[in-house]
């Protein structure tokens, strides 16, 4: 019986990866190659000879569906028109399709085993395979992945896995990688390089594409480092600016201390002022003697002594004349009032240097108050 | 292997709203009516299950994206473990299966009609469709029984039996592993039994199920097990799982003889179980026609509890009345209760009469009778016992 193989080159393998990771849902497509048998016979003097017969399936291109289901419906039946329109430029015989789905098993799932045997009928090719690419994530990060490959080809209702061998790592021992490429003499191949050969390479041989990735890495490394220095730069003036702080703070601490010290020694805390007891204290004992001054009124009235601040409100008038006095004069007082404006009280160091002059005060309000038309016009003066 | 399956399915449920959560939103109505109405097969205690949610797309889409899960499915005492495969980007596609191990199952898509025709726009679409797969998984199963003359036997000979026929699920273990291999048949759900027993009893109907479980563990059918499975309310209905024992399988025997005799004893159980239920409501009934308005409260429902409140000679007391489930073949307990003293953890005095004068054969009435002059034979006995032992 043959034993099937599958080889496919490296390039188509990448190429179908390529694919797969700039999609992003599950991608299907033709594989397009040749498949042949090939005999092999094991000549040994010690044994009979050994015919081995394999079933080689050689991959060489595929066709890319730009959409899931383009030549087959949901029940997996092949539309051959479809098919047809996508094989039209194809000049390879088509030898099988492949499905490429993320996070899923390396099995065939129940429609594409359908859609295979219909691909088979369709075509009238009872030798086609199944390539099957499964990328999954192999750390939870998603900084590695995985992608597995294999091919399946059926026989009545099994589908067999069939190993794929990837011609340029596959051919090739472990310790036997090359360094340098091989020289190829094949006019043929001089001929196709010289004519590609510059969109590829530089003219040292070396790739294009990496020397362009290698510039970036250089520029990204650069951006990298100056970051780093700004950043340093920047912690490093943080760490100055809160050491200045730091002991700025200490010494207005010990400042403030020193300064509290003093503050209690030479200054003894001001006393408040209680202005309601005072006023209460004036209501209740104005007429007392304890409160009156040595300066008489013209009406042979004791003065109070005046200790109240000039934002105590206190009516001066009422306060120099009396509470009898102002009982009598209440119309003329009310009169006069209306024309005198009142008279601010004047502060406390102001009040005590005024203190000899209240008798003087004292005069010219009574004088105003029994001669109404005189203050008003003083007043108005 | 069979109750294994039940624990693991406790252990590693996946709740329904993470599922729906992380799952594409296009395919959210599809997965909704699975996780929650979900219900396939014969055991319709067993929910179906969803985890491992990946996704097609790459890992610089936003989710929620996944579009691709595990579906756990209870079938013959096993769970059976579909990969269900849809799209994001083409929503509108069908989905794609791939059956575990079961490589071989390969149902004809033409007798699948809700894959052929697919309607995206029908939440019910896809537990139509898996329910279809699980038909054809079945008739799968029944197809690999050939291999067997014995099983298949068994199988073909209650197949032919309308009560078992319609009500089967058969498990013929994997492909080329079944020699030396379990061999289930699940047989059926005991339907017509369970509703009789809901409607005279309280019992909800919704999710009662009994399954007799028969594996065989080999193709002669030499070595057979076979186990019943109640839901949580059946067995409690009956008495705990103590309570019914099904005979082992007879040497030689067949199902289409074990089978009905098991259904006959699981029926008779049921009617036993109704019939004390109907005699403890007689009971309850009678009392309450003899003791009137000395009836504190009564368990209107199962009718197992009653409590009177009596007076002997201006003493005042307490009857529990407690009928077990299999009454009247089991006597009924008496706990007397004083209204007056107190034990000294402070509980009221009581004393429990266990044997006192009775028969199952009587009617309600005549206990009814009976338990009341055994409450006047009893209580000065009572009484002194709670003035000498309890504490006011």
């Amino acid at each position: 019986m043959a034993e099937p193989t599958v080889r496919m080159p490296g390039i188509v393998l990448a190429s179908l990866m390529f694919q797969h990771v700039n999609s992003d849902s599950d991608v299907e497509g033709l594989i397009l190659g040749e498949s042949k048998l090939e005999e092999q016979i094991t000549i040994s003097d010690s044994q009979a000879d050994h015919i081995q017969i394999e079933e080689i399936y050689n991959i060489q291109k595929h066709i890319t569906c730009h959409k899931l289901n383009n030549f087959c419906n949901g029940m997996g039946e092949v539309n051959l028109d479809k098919l047809k329109k996508i094989l039209a430029d194809s000049k390879q015989s088509v030898i099988g399709w492949y499905r490429q789905r993320r996070n899923t098993d390396q099995q065939m799932t129940f429609r594409e085993k359908v859609i295979h045997e219909n691909l088979k009928k369709a075509l009238s090719n009872p030798h086609m395979i199944f390539l099957l690419l499964t990328p999954s994530k192999l750390t939870p990060p998603g900084s590695t992945h995985r992608t597995e490959y294999a091919a399946f080809i059926s026989h009545g209702r099994q589908f067999i896995n069939v190993p794929v061998l990837v011609n340029n790592l596959g051919l090739l021992e472990q310790l036997a990688y090359w360094k340098v490429s091989a020289a190829c003499s094949a006019a043929g191949y001089s001929r196709t390089m010289k004519k590609h050969g510059s969109v590829f390479f530089n003219s040292t041989g070396s790739l294009k594409e990496v020397n362009e990735v290698s510039k970036m890495y250089d520029s990204l490394q650069f951006e990298l480092r100056k970051a780093c220095r700004d950043v340093e730069e920047s912690e490093r003036r943080v760490e100055t600016l809160l050491a200045d702080v730091a002991a700025l703070r200490k010494r207005v601490n010990e400042k403030r201390g020193h300064r509290m010290e003093k503050d209690t020694d030479a200054f003894p805390p001001e006393p408040k002022k209680n202005m309601l007891l005072h006023e209460a204290l004036e209501a209740l004992l104005s007429c007392s003697p304890l409160f009156q001054t040595q300066t008489l009124t013209l009406q042979a009235f004791p003065v109070p002594e005046l200790c109240c601040s000039a934002d105590s409100g206190t009516d001066v008038t009422t306060t120099l004349l009396g509470p009898e006095e102002v009982s009598n004069n209440d119309s003329s007082r009310a009169i006069s009032r209306k024309r005198l404006k009142k008279v601010p009280v004047r502060e406390n160091k102001k009040s005590r240097k005024s203190e000899s002059q209240c008798a003087t005060l004292t005069l010219g309000v009574s004088v105003s108050a029994s001669q109404e038309d005189t203050a008003t016009a003083v007043d108005d003066d | 292997i069979l109750y294994c399956g039940f624990y693991l399915w406790k252990m590693n449920n996946m709740s329904p709203e993470v599922a729906l959560h992380r799952i594409s939103p296009e395919l959210r109505p599809l997965l909704c009516s699975v996780v929650r109405n979900g219900r396939v097969g014969l055991d319709s205690t067993n929910c179906l299950r969803v985890t491992d949610l990946k996704t097609g797309c790459t890992s610089l889409t936003p989710g929620p994206c996944c579009d691709r899960f595990k579906l756990h499915i209870p079938y013959a005492g096993e769970t059976l473990k579909w990969d269900i495969i849809f799209n994001a980007r083409y929503p509108e596609l069908p989905p794609d299966f791939i059956f575990g191990e079961d490589a071989e199952f390969l149902p004809e898509p033409s007798e699948l009609p809700h894959l052929v025709q697919w309607d995206a726009g029908d939440p019910e679409c896809l537990l139509q469709l898996v329910k279809e797969l699980i038909q054809q998984y079945h008739q799968y199963q029944c197809q690999r029984l050939r291999e067997s003359s014995r099983l298949l036997f068994e199988y073909d000979s209650l197949l032919e039996d309308p009560n078992y026929g319609r009500n089967m699920e058969i498990y013929a273990g994997r492909k080329n592993s079944w020699v030396g291999d379990r061999i289930v048949l699940v047989c059926p759900s005991f339907i017509s039994i369970m509703s009789s027993l809901s409607q005279d009893t309280a019992l909800d109907p919704g999710e009662d199920v009994a399954l007799l479980s028969v594996s065989f563990e080999d193709a002669e059918a030499t070595q057979v097990f076979p186990k019943l499975y109640l839901s949580p309310s059946i067995e409690h209905a009956l008495g705990g799982s103590s309570a019914l024992h099904i005979p082992a399988f007879p040497s030689g025997g067949c199902l289409i003889d074990y089978v009905p005799q098991v259904c006959q004893l699981l029926t008779n159980k049921v009617q036993y179980v109704i019939q004390g239920y109907h005699k403890r409501r007689e009971y309850i009934a009678a009392f309450l026609s003899h003791f009137g308005m000395g009836v504190v409260e009564y368990d209107a429902e199962g009718f197992t509890k009653l409590t009177l409140l009596l007076m002997w000679k201006d003493f005042c007391f307490l009857v529990h009345v407690d009928l077990p489930l299999y009454f009247p073949r089991d006597q009924p307990t008496l706990t007397f209760q004083s209204v007056y003293h107190f034990t000294n953890s402070g509980q009221l005095y009581s004393q429990v009469q266990k044997s006192y004068p009775y028969s199952p054969r009587w009617d309600g009435n005549e206990m009814a009778k009976r338990a009341k002059a055994y409450f006047k034979s009893f209580i000065p006995q009572f009484q002194e016992g709670a003035f000498a032992n309890g504490k006011l």
